[in-house]
This record gives C-alpha cells, structure tokens and sequence, in this order.
C-alpha cells in the first residue's frame, strides 16, 4: 500500500516545447514522477502554517518546458509555491506560472532551459495542519534550592500527509499573517482534509508502524541511543530550532521531544503581596533567570506550560505537584517568573487602626445663612502584618494602590513604584512576624488637589 | 471557442437601402486578429485593444456596414471604438490621410459615420466610409469586466537584515470569457509582456525585480493602541516589528509607484535556506514615499511604562495645567543594538489623567526629559515618537542586560474639566 496519500506531481509536459502558441495539450500529461529527494518543513508555533521545501531532479529540455505541479488531501495554498533550479541556475529560467482554472490544485510552470539533463530544483510552499507546542517540567530539591528544568516540543501532524525523513525545524516566535493558510488553500475549491479518524484500527496501526520502521532504517541504520539534539539560532526577532537528522512524523500523529535540559538550576523565592494584581493573599513566586547562571541561557523559551514538582525527600523518591501555569516566551538573560499561588504558612493582614478627620473647609449657603463642609481630610494609622510560618527565612513584597490625594507617612522605608502605587520590601525570618506601620491622609472635596500619593520625608 | 463575430458586409449589393437590419447579412470572410493587447493600467477597467486587416469596399452609393457581435464575453458596449489608423499600399502600410470632398470639407479617407445598436443583441454596426477600395488597418477597443490584474510582491533579506531582494508580480486574472492567446500584457509600468491567458486562468508574472534595497527595521511600541501585554506584565507592551521601505532612487528603486498588494518576505538561514519572516498588505507606495511593512512582534525587547509623577497645577479659576512624568524601563535582549520609537498619544494621556481635553492637547517638554530621546513628529504633534538607541545584550554570559530607564516630562497645558 502506498502510503504518502499526497500526490505531488512534477510533469513534464515535452509536447509542447516547440509550440508555445498551440493551445492544445495542456491536459496531456506525462507519467514521469520525479521522487522527492528531501523534505524540510519550517514549522510555525504563532500560526498554523509550515514553510515546506522539496528539493527533486527534473530533466529538462532545451527551450520552453511546461512542469504541471498538482496537490491533493493536502491544504497547500497555491500563492505560495515557488520554483527555483538549484543547479545551472544561469540556464534555467522561470518565465511565468499559470494557474488553470478547469483544474484547482494545479497549477503549469514555463521554464526555459538552454541545458538540456537532469537539474535539481527546489520547490517551497506554504501548507497548514502541522504545529508546534513547548512543554516544561521542573522539578525542585526537597529544601527548594534548585531544580531540575527540561523542555519538550512537541510537534503535531494534522496535514493530511505522511511526512518520511523530513529534516524539522520550528520557529519560535510571533510572525503576522493576514490571510489564513487554509483559507488560501481552499479558494480554489479544494475541500479541506477531515480530522484524521482515531488510531484506534489495526490495520491503521500497522501501517503507521510501517512507515515508522521503513523511515528509521533508512536514516540511521540502526536504533538511536538518546535524544536527537536540538540546535538553536537566531533569525531576525526569532529563533530556530532545528531537529538534528530526519523525523518521520504520520499523519494524525504527534511527536515530543526534549529540547532544554539544566540541572541544579537555583532560584530565589519571593513572596508578592498586591491586592490590585493577584488578589487579597500573597501570592508565592520562583523566580530565576535564563542566563548561563542558571545553567540556560542558550536559547529564549518558548511559550509553554511549565509543571512545578518537589522531591519530597521521603526516600520513596516521590513528588509533590506544586504548581502548573503557562510561561510567556522568556529572551536569553530574561527573568522566569512561576506564580505558585497563595501559601497557607505565609499570611497576612492590614487593619485600621484608628481614623481622625482635619483640616475641615466650609463654605457658606443662604437661607438662612449657615456653613456647610466641602473639604476635609481623613487620617488613618494602618498596621500591616505578616507572619512567617515556614522553617526558612522569606523576601516579602508589599505594593499598595491609593487612590485621590494622599499623603503617606512610615517609619519603615518605602518608595513610590507609581503615582500612586507604594512599594515595601521585607526580610521575615523564619517562623516570625513583623509589623508595618502607615499614616495615610487622604484630602476630598475642595481640600482634593491631586491625584497621586505623596511620600512624606520620613517615609523615604 | 471563439466568442465574438467580427463580419464585414460588403454593402456595395445593398446599393439604395439605408436600413442596418436588412444589411446584416454574414459573410463568411473573417479577417482574423492580427494581434490583441491588454492594458492593464487603470486600477478599475481593462482596456483591450484588437488590430485586424479589414478589406473595404469602395463607397458609392452606400458604406461599408461592418459587424460586430459577441456573446459569454463581459464588453461594455458602450466603450467599443472602431479606429482606422492606416491602409496598405504596396506591401506597406500609411497611415490614413485626409482627403478633400466636393465641398471643401477635409475628412480621413477611410471615416466611421455611425454606429448602430440592434435591439436585445450583444452586438453592433459601424457604418465606414472608404474613399478608395482598401486594406484598412483597425484597431477596435474596448473595456472588458473581469479580466483584472493584482500585484503581490516576495521579499528576500539577507541574514543581517541590512538588504533585500524585492520581487513584483502581477497575478491576471480571466474570467472574462474570452481566451487571449499570444496577448500583449501591459500593466501600465515596467515591460510589455507577450502571453497567452486562458478562460478562468490566472497567470502569474514577474514584473521587477529590485536588488540591495536597503532595509529600516524599525520596532514601535505604542501603549494606547495595544494595552498590557498581559496579566503578568500589566505595565509592558507590544512591540511591533516593521520593515521600512523608501521608493527612491537611493534606496535602489524609485522606478514607479508600487501599487497595494500582499508582500511576503523571508530571510536567507545562513545554511542556502530561507525562512518566512511574515507577511502584511502594503498601500499604495508613491515615488518617494515609504512602504511600511508589519511583521510581527519582537519578544527580545521589553518595555515597561510606569507613571511616575501626575501633578495638577491650578492657573486660573478651573484653568490648570497637567504634569506629568511617564518613565520607561527598557530591556534589549537581541544579540544586536536596536532603535525604539515610543509613540505616545498625547490626547489619550490628557484624557486618562485630565478627562475632557477640548481638542488637541497643547503640550511642552519638561526639563526631566532624558536628554537621550530624539523626537520625530510623523503622527502629528500630538503623537511625539520617541526615538532611543538601544544596546545589545551583553556578550559576557555572567552579564545581565542593562535596563535603560529614560523619563518623558510633559506638561499639558490650558485644560478644564
């Protein structure tokens, strides 16, 4: 059974080579079928779309060459297919492409050739259905020092065709696209390839199998010992990382595979308490950064999502899921942020602890002649406080949003982070408390002038 | 199948009778076309124009009714010309010339009378006089729907993304009902092709080829029209990556302007390869204008904008002046320096911290300003760009990557709520 379900089809048509003008033949086809002689797909994660390119051996004739290329059960957007000789490149040259109308998925290359033979030519297009995802895991020391932090991409087959010994590359990054691939596919009248039926025949299974099998003979001779490599570099704001050797992936099939391996990565701790942000609890992060410190720094990641364990050092070798959450694309020497959520040993509370209103203005009415108050400002004495329950020491970030005109005062050091936003930093040792005392004046009515807190001298 | 009847009458038998529908008698003589060529010019209509010998008889006593007919082709009847430009002597063709009548009135030798439309037909009649038996030369035009043109173009920059190699096809598209086959194509620039286009083809060509165009690559971040880039990064945002491109001599084009159309561009992989680095629609580009080109968002650069300061100054009544001090905290994590333009709209800022700002703002620096912004008015003065130069990320793997922190001081003056 053949099992790419594909035809690509690279005719000659000879007939015409003489007879540019003659109008006929042009559904004569020639049976010849040059092979594919190698495959790569640039796979896209922003978008579904794969940049393919086919390189084959083409034989041509002196003077003008028609090659008919066809597609079918495959979602190739036509305005994308290129066509370039490789070799003899000065003898070689596309003069036009015609794209019948009688005929969706095809279209005719004229070519003029002053060689006549064998010329290997590169083939590109666009096509949809094959994607990319990142996945992590790390999982960290009993004592949450370090962790070990791997990375998978996994690559997802959902063309309509079988791809054998395919060189893979997949880029990281977010390209704009302003028309679909599959929509530009289907203009012509092609109809769009179902979603694979479920592997769950026999006979299906075993022809997979088949190809699997036929595929890794053929590209290493005998089985691998571990992962391929992934390599990485830069293009332009993106990355590309490129599967060492030749993958074969089957249709309706995906594939996972390690990309990004450290071990004894450190991080540091941080406990973040923003109300505005993650909420009325601190909230508590891992941080670390992608940078040969931290045994990274190779490659930016890609977007994914990480699965936070711990060893739980019980001498069983069993884990702790901590937390899972989805990482944004990080740059080399960026900062890895994981949000762990609330912890239940670290808590923390703000109280009033008393409010006097001052600084009264009033304004007169008539009838019959009285003061009424328009201005005034509130003074309260917040006490915040933060109890550490954990066996270590913490970092404990404190931002606050005010809103109207305030005046803040602490004896505890504090800086703006914005117009109106106050920001604290604390070291709380282990199995402590501290307090965090504020006066805060807030003007209104005609005592309101601004819109912003302003840091008293004692409070910097 | 040929769609159109072009017949000559020779009218010499209807000596006497002046009625066009008795005169419409086919002969079987069809003087083919000797060439056609497509002018593709005009954004909104395809022009066709039709060269055929037509022999003519000489008038007497009554013209030469010459017609023409068609059916499945989309012509507008009302554009067709029929226009004698030259007649044969010898093994040669002249150009028409005028000749004197009895009356002294000069007149071309070979002149269209009129023109006579039957009723419920996709056809006409030309009524020609001919001074002298003759092979005319014509060339009959006319409009044709559905036979349009669109541009696209490929690019192709090098890995440093200092050049590129820009491609400009024209796609014809024939649903017109007609096959043109050996048609000259023109698209109103560039050269004049010689092709044959089928009935529901579209045909795909070359137009120009530019080579070395230099590239801007410019990265724009614009807070107001793209937000918090997302809940974990409330105060950063998008940071677009264009590809600028001047239609001027110096920047190796400047040859005509570059109609709209989809413009695909890759980049060499260092390896022999190419990779698709994005594609957006360009407008119309004129001499000497710039062609902007989206690419898509550049993740290595980071930018965080946090209000530093907002200060309100009273000036008279409930006449105030806004001040206001917008930090950024820019981070480039490309292995190369890059250049950041900050566009900030000014109204947007007046009407999130002033509320009503009665038109334009009117606005000036203050002197917390960083000296390193370059300003560049493109949008307007009320859209500032802020130019700054960034470095490139550290090469030293223990380094970490410089934050810039520059400081826009605007103050916006003369607002009331």
């Amino acid at each position: 059974m053949k099992h790419i379900t594909t035809a690509i089809i690279l005719t000659i048509l000879a007939g015409l080579l003489l007879c540019p003008s003659a109008g006929l033949a042009k559904n004569v086809d020639l049976v010849t079928l040059p092979a594919r002689d190698s495959v790569q797909l640039t796979i896209y994660n922003s978008e579904d779309l794969t940049l393919v390119k086919e390189t084959r051996y083409v034989t041509f004739k002196k003077g003008v060459n028609k090659l008919q290329f066809s597609w079918a059960n495959t979602l190739i957007d036509p305005t994308s297919v290129t066509f370039r000789p490789l070799e003899h490149k000065d003898d070689v040259e596309l003069l036009d492409t015609v794209f019948p109308g009688q005929k969706p998925q095809h279209l005719i290359w004229n070519v003029e050739s002053k060689f006549e033979g064998q010329v290997k030519v590169e083939v590109t297009y666009f096509t949809s259905g094959l994607t990319w995802k990142m996945d992590y895991v790390a999982i960290t020391d009993p004592d949450e020092t370090k962790m070990h932090f791997r990375g998978y991409v996994r690559v997802f087959n959902n063309s309509g065709e079988e791809y054998e010994n395919a060189n893979v590359r997949l880029i990281v990054g977010t390209i704009n696209l302003v028309e679909k691939i599959a929509e530009l596919a289907k203009r012509r009248g092609i109809p769009v390839p179902q979603p694979s039926a479920p592997v769950s025949s026999p006979l299906r299974l075993e022809a997979v199998h088949g190809i699997m099998e036929k595929a890794q003979r053929q590209s290493e001779g005998r089985a691998g010992a571990k992962a391929k490599e992934i390599i990485k570099e830069g293009l332009s704001e993106y990355f590309l990382f490129s599967v060492s050797g030749e993958e074969t992936i089957p249709n309706g099939w995906s594939k996972r595979m390690q990309a990004v391996e450290a071990r004894d990565v450190p991080f540091d701790i941080v406990y973040r308490m923003r109300e505005f942000q993650y909420g009325p609890r601190p909230v508590r992060f891992f941080i670390w950064r992608n940078d040969a410190e931290h045994k990274l720094g190779d490659s930016p990641l890609p977007d994914g999502q990480v699965n936070l364990f711990r060893h739980k050092g019980d001498g069983a070798d069993g884990l702790a899921f901590l937390a899972r959450q989805q990482i944004r694309y990080v740059p080399i020497k960026a900062e890895i942020e994981i949000n762990l959520g609330p912890d239940d040993l670290v808590v923390y509370e703000t109280r009033r602890m008393g409010t006097e209103r001052l600084n009264f203005h009033f304004h007169a009415v008539s009838g019959p002649p009285h003061e009424v108050v328009d201005g005034w400002d509130d003074r309260t004495n917040w006490v915040d406080t933060i109890r550490n329950y954990r066996t270590k020491p913490i970092k404990f970030e404190l931002r606050r949003q005010w809103d109207g005109d305030v005046d803040y005062d602490s004896e505890v050091a504090t800086t703006l982070f914005d117009y109106r936003t106050t920001e604290t930093t604390f070291d709380i040792a282990a199995r402590s408390k501290r307090q965090y005392p504020a006066t805060v004046t807030v003007h209104f009515g005609t005592n309101a002038k601004q819109q912003r807190v302003k840091l008293k001298e004692s409070a910097r | 199948m040929r769609y159109r009847a072009f017949v000559i009458i020779l009218a010499a038998s209807l000596a006497g009778s002046t009625s066009v529908a008795s005169a419409r008698i086919k002969l079987a003589a069809l003087p083919e076309r000797e060439r056609v060529e497509i002018q593709l010019d005009n954004g909104n209509y395809t022009l066709v124009e039709e060269e055929r010998i037509v022999p003519l008889l000489k008038s007497g006593k009554a013209n030469n009714m010459i017609d023409f007919s068609w059916s499945n082709t989309a012509i507008d009847k009302d554009s067709i010309l029929f226009r004698p430009v030259a007649v044969r002597e010898g093994d040669k063709f002249r150009p028409v010339k005028l000749i004197k009548l009895a009356d002294g009135t000069e007149v071309p030798e070979v002149n269209v009378i009129n023109v006579a439309y039957p009723p419920n037909e996709n056809a006409l009649v030309w009524e020609v006089y001919s001074a002298e038996a003759c092979a005319c030369k014509v060339r009959v035009s006319y409009l044709i729907s559905n036979l349009t043109r669109t541009f696209e173009y490929r690019a192709l920059a090098d890995k440093k993304e200092k050049a590129l190699t820009l491609r400009k096809y024209m796609v014809l598209h024939n649903y017109s009902g007609e096959d043109f086959l050996g048609a000259g194509v023109w698209a109103g620039f560039g050269p004049k092709f010689q092709k044959e286009i089928n009935q529901l083809d579209d045909l795909k060509l070359l137009i120009k080829k530019f080579t070395d165009v230099p590239i801007d690559k410019t990265f724009t971040f614009d807070w107001y029209t793209h937000g918090a880039l997302n809940p974990d990064k409330p105060l950063a945002s998008k940071i677009l990556m264009h590809y600028r491109l001047t239609n001027d001599e110096k920047h190796k084009m400047g040859e005509f302007p570059l109609q709209p159309g989809k413009v695909r561009i890759f980049i060499e992989d260092g390896h022999g390869g190419e990779a698709f680095l994005g594609e957006d629609w360009a407008a119309l580009t004129p001499l000497d204008d710039t062609m902007k080109l989206y690419l898509g968002e550049s993740r290595d650069i980071v930018c965080t904008r946090i209000i530093e300061s907002n200060q309100r100054h009273n000036v008279r009544g409930n006449l105030y002046n806004q001040e206001i001090v917008i930090k950024y905290e820019i981070e480039n994590f490309k292995d190369a320096p890059a250049k950041l333009r900050i566009l900030e709209q000014l109204n947007r800022l007046g009407q999130e911290y002033s509320g009503n700002t009665h038109g334009d703002v009117e606005w000036e620096k203050g002197g917390k300003t960083s000296k390193e912004i370059r300003f560049d008015y493109e949008f307007g003065n009320a859209a500032p760009i802020l130019l700054v130069d960034l470095p490139a990320r550290p090469v030293d793997k223990d380094a970490k990557v410089e934050k810039v922190t520059i400081r826009f001081h605007v103050m916006l003056k003369n607002l009331w709520p």
